[in-house]
């Protein structure tokens, strides 16, 4: 049984970086549209929960060599909306293009402030969604976000 | 062998300086040396009349604030030393003036605890006429050791030398506030306009002498006929073209001193914008913001961009040069800055053209260092950008940038607690910074800066003159240094006031506008009501956004405050009790005050000071007319 669960668990976790050209809609088995539940329980696996504001999950992954945090914020049926990891200041490098194919993301900003921002298809849960890497290195991200597209946010039925 | 080439001077450190530059700096050692103070330090014991004077080194000069001064050019330095432990001052306080003769020469004070990267403790920095600054230390609570004091020239001409006195005596037993506190009249919009008005943002226009004011779809230019008194309102809508069609969150910023109005609506996942020179009369439809994705609470300010001056230049070159990159590419004078957060982080975006178009936004901070939401953006004479936040990590929090929104540093605001309405910030034209917020225990409280946030201190609950128990929408500006006003909403009731009110008995209370002034810097602050007889709201005004019930956030997020050229205090707010039956109970005590007894309006309203000192000294000497 742990034969086949660590290797699975290893390519959930690895996949969004190593050979997939377009990124999935899913950062650490993190994925768009996840439950509370699911995404909970995923949490508690990679990390200890940090802090909560406006509905949006601060947590600290405690074994990732890349990542330090991961913020998750949700929608108003409390599935996820968006997941965002910041990269450790002292851990292994990620590359924007681990993220995905730099080619056919849309490049803004410059040096010292550069952004990659994917606009994709779920085409099985049929929802867009947006990947971007930010970072002040020209070569290595410090943040890596995936976001759903086409939801009303909490703050578009305020007025 | 090396060659000079002609006109260079080649350094070890292979650094190439302009001849002129190089002797320039020679000359600012020698200067460094000349005028320091004399003597340079002095120790002082847990005495009495334990006492020190020195003379200021000659330094003349003009400088923005603290920050921009070149010492031994336009600043100098002296060190206290006190023995002792904190203990052996009880009683006692640790006295610092100096003195000089010509009133239109302008000195400031500041102590820093420890040398000059510590924290300032105390200032005093009163503007001209004036021949004197004096500030007050206890050791008690900021401690034994070195205390650095730094005379700064904001505006010295050469030939008046200044003195100082350090003296360890007894405290001054009066911490009221003297003189005669600003009466307030309010002004509400004519009918047919600003009916729906949550959120309301309002600007002071220098030149025109306009009120520029927008809540949700209304954008509203205001002018006072200050021939009559009171003075009457002429309220007139200039809706920017693409601003009064759709809106999440409205925000209006007037630039003041060159006054250019930008507005903008956050539209699902963009921003609508456009900025006026002409109070409305004529629009310029821009980028919007430098944030693809801000979805809440955009916030649009602006003000002088950070450049060194003449002297800083001399003494810095390098961090001069890379602070001009970000300096105006237009004729428009001013930064604007856009921000507004998203996935995780918030981000500000500057404009170097006036808000026509934005950079990449850069990040702030992240959800890891501070809550999501943010107050709004204030930017200091000398160009430092400041961000207000309700919540990071433990205390409230202030986001500063000292190089035009390239980098942020996040500040905590020691001895603050965290609550749900976002902070405000006002910076006096000499720097000082005047953090208003709401406390964990509901009290409105403000706290005041010298370093750029980096320490606090004359934190005080404002409240205390009315027993406010319940407090939103803090805001504050400041004018000179000494002077600010922070608005906000109280209430006297206890209990959750702020909340979603579902439990069975409602929450029960009268909500005024107040309006706290200080002219000393933060020591004292004047407390008004100034809607002692119409209450803004009955019951609950929940704050914990959209998951408010209905019936409960009919003033949504913030108001806000201004002050136009003559140093007259504005502030804008959402009156959520308009009609007699609502008013009538809001004045009886013994009548039920829960939100099913409010009106649940949003009717745009002006507070105008009426009468008393405004917020620039310069103006004292024409008193305020109603």
């Amino acid at each position: 049984m742990r034969k086949v669960v660590l290797p699975a668990l290893l390519l959930f976790t690895v996949a969004p970086f190593a050979a997939a050209r377009q990124p999935a809609p899913q950062i650490l088995g993190l994925r768009l549209g996840m439950s509370y539940a699911q995404v909970h329980s995923r949490l508690v696996e990679i990390g200890q929960f940090k802090s909560e504001d406006e509905g949006q999950q601060v947590w600290t992954l405690t074994h990732d060599q890349r990542f330090q945090y991961a913020i998750i914020g949700f929608d108003r049926d409390r599935q996820v909306r968006y997941v965002t990891v910041l990269a450790r200041p002292d851990g292994k490098p990620v590359s924007y293009a681990d993220v995905g194919d730099i080619a056919h993301a849309t490049r803004s900003g410059g040096p010292g402030n550069l952004r990659y921002t994917w606009k994709l298809s779920d085409k099985r849960a049929r929802f867009d969604y947006l990947v971007i890497a930010k970072g002040k290195d020209a070569h290595h991200l410090d943040r890596y976000a995936i976001k759903r597209l086409g939801l009303e946010t909490e703050r578009e039925d305020r007025d | 062998m090396s060659r000079h080439t002609a006109g260079s001077v080649s350094l070890p450190t292979r650094f190439n300086l302009h001849p002129g530059i190089f002797f320039a700096l020679v000359a600012l050692c020698f200067a460094t040396i000349m005028y320091a103070a004399t003597p340079s330090s002095s120790t002082l014991n847990p005495v009495n009349g334990s006492s020190a004077s020195w003379a200021g080194g000659g330094i003349a000069g003009a400088t923005t604030d603290e920050t921009t001064c070149v010492d031994g050019t336009d600043c100098d330095v002296y060190t206290i030393t006190l023995t002792g432990s904190p203990a052996n001052y009880k009683g006692l306080i640790l006295a610092i003036s100096i003195s000089h003769q010509i009133k239109l020469n302008d000195y400031d004070l500041y102590v820093h605890k420890g040398d000059l990267t510590g924290p300032v403790i105390a200032s005093s920095t009163a503007g001209i006429p004036e021949t004197g600054e004096a500030v007050v230390i206890d050791p008690t609570v900021s401690g034994t050791g070195v205390y650095t004091v730094h005379v700064v020239d904001s505006n010295v001409a050469p030939g008046d030398p200044y003195s100082g006195v350090a003296t360890i005596t007894t405290p001054p037993t009066d911490s009221l506030a003297h003189g005669t506190a600003p009466t307030y009249a309010n002004y509400q919009s004519p009918p047919g306009l600003g009916d729906s008005s949550g959120e309301p943002s309002i600007g002071a226009n220098f030149n025109s002498g306009r009120i520029m004011t927008q809540a949700v779809f209304d954008t509203l230019q205001v002018t006072f006929n200050t021939n009559t008194s009171p003075a009457t309102p002429t309220w007139l809508l200039k809706d920017g073209p693409n601003t009064s069609i759709t809106t999440l969150d409205p925000i209006l910023f007037t630039d003041s001193q060159t006054g250019r109005t930008v507005v903008s609506q956050l539209f699902g996942t963009t921003s609508l914008s456009a900025f006026t020179d002409n109070d409305g009369e004529t629009y310029t439809v821009s980028q919007g913001g430098g944030i693809a994705s801000g979805v809440d609470h955009q916030t649009v300010g602006g003000g002088p961009f950070r450049l060194c001056t003449a002297d800083q230049l001399l003494a810095t070159p390098v961090p001069c040069a890379q602070l001009a990159v970000r300096g105006p590419l237009t004729q428009y004078p001013h930064a604007v800055y856009y921000a507004s957060q998203d996935i995780g982080d918030a981000a500000m975006a500057l404009s170097q053209d006036g808000g026509l178009t934005y950079e990449e936004a850069h990040p702030m901070y992240t959800l890891v260092d501070c809550g999501g939401l943010h107050g709004h953006i204030k930017v200091s004479s000398s160009g430092i950008v400041y961000v207000p936040n309700k919540s990071c990590g433990g205390t409230q929090g202030l986001i500063v940038s000292m190089d035009n929104g390239l980098t942020f540093t996040v500040q905590p605001v020691t001895g603050s607690t965290t609550n749900s309405s976002d902070p405000s910030v006002g910076i006096g034209s000499k720097g000082r910074v005047y953090f208003g917020y709401v406390a964990g225990d509901g009290h409105p409280h403000i706290t005041v800066s010298d370093d750029q946030g980096r320490s606090w201190h004359h934190d005080l609950d404002v409240g205390v003159p009315f027993s406010i128990r319940n407090t939103v929408f803090p805001e504050v500006v400041a004018g000179d240094n000494d002077r600010a006003s922070f608005f906000f909403l109280g209430t006297p009731s206890a209990g959750d006031g702020t909340g979603a009110d579902t439990g069975p008995t409602p929450f029960n209370g009268v909500w005024h506008g107040y309006i706290a002034t200080t002219y000393n810097g933060g020591r004292t602050w004047f407390t008004v009501d100034t809607t002692p007889n119409d209450a803004v709201q009955l019951g609950v005004i929940c704050t914990q956004g959209t998951t408010c019930p209905s019936g409960t956030r009919n003033l949504l997020d913030f108001n806000d405050l201004t002050v136009d050229k003559t140093g007259r205090v504005f502030a804008a707010y959402t009156d959520g009790c308009i009609t007699a039956a609502c008013i009538a109970k809001g004045n009886n005590s013994t009548a039920s005050h829960t939100r099913l007894d409010n009106d649940q309006a949003t009717k745009a309203t002006i507070i105008r000071q009426s009468t008393g000192f405004g917020l620039f000294k310069s103006q004292d000497a024409t008193p305020l007319k109603p």
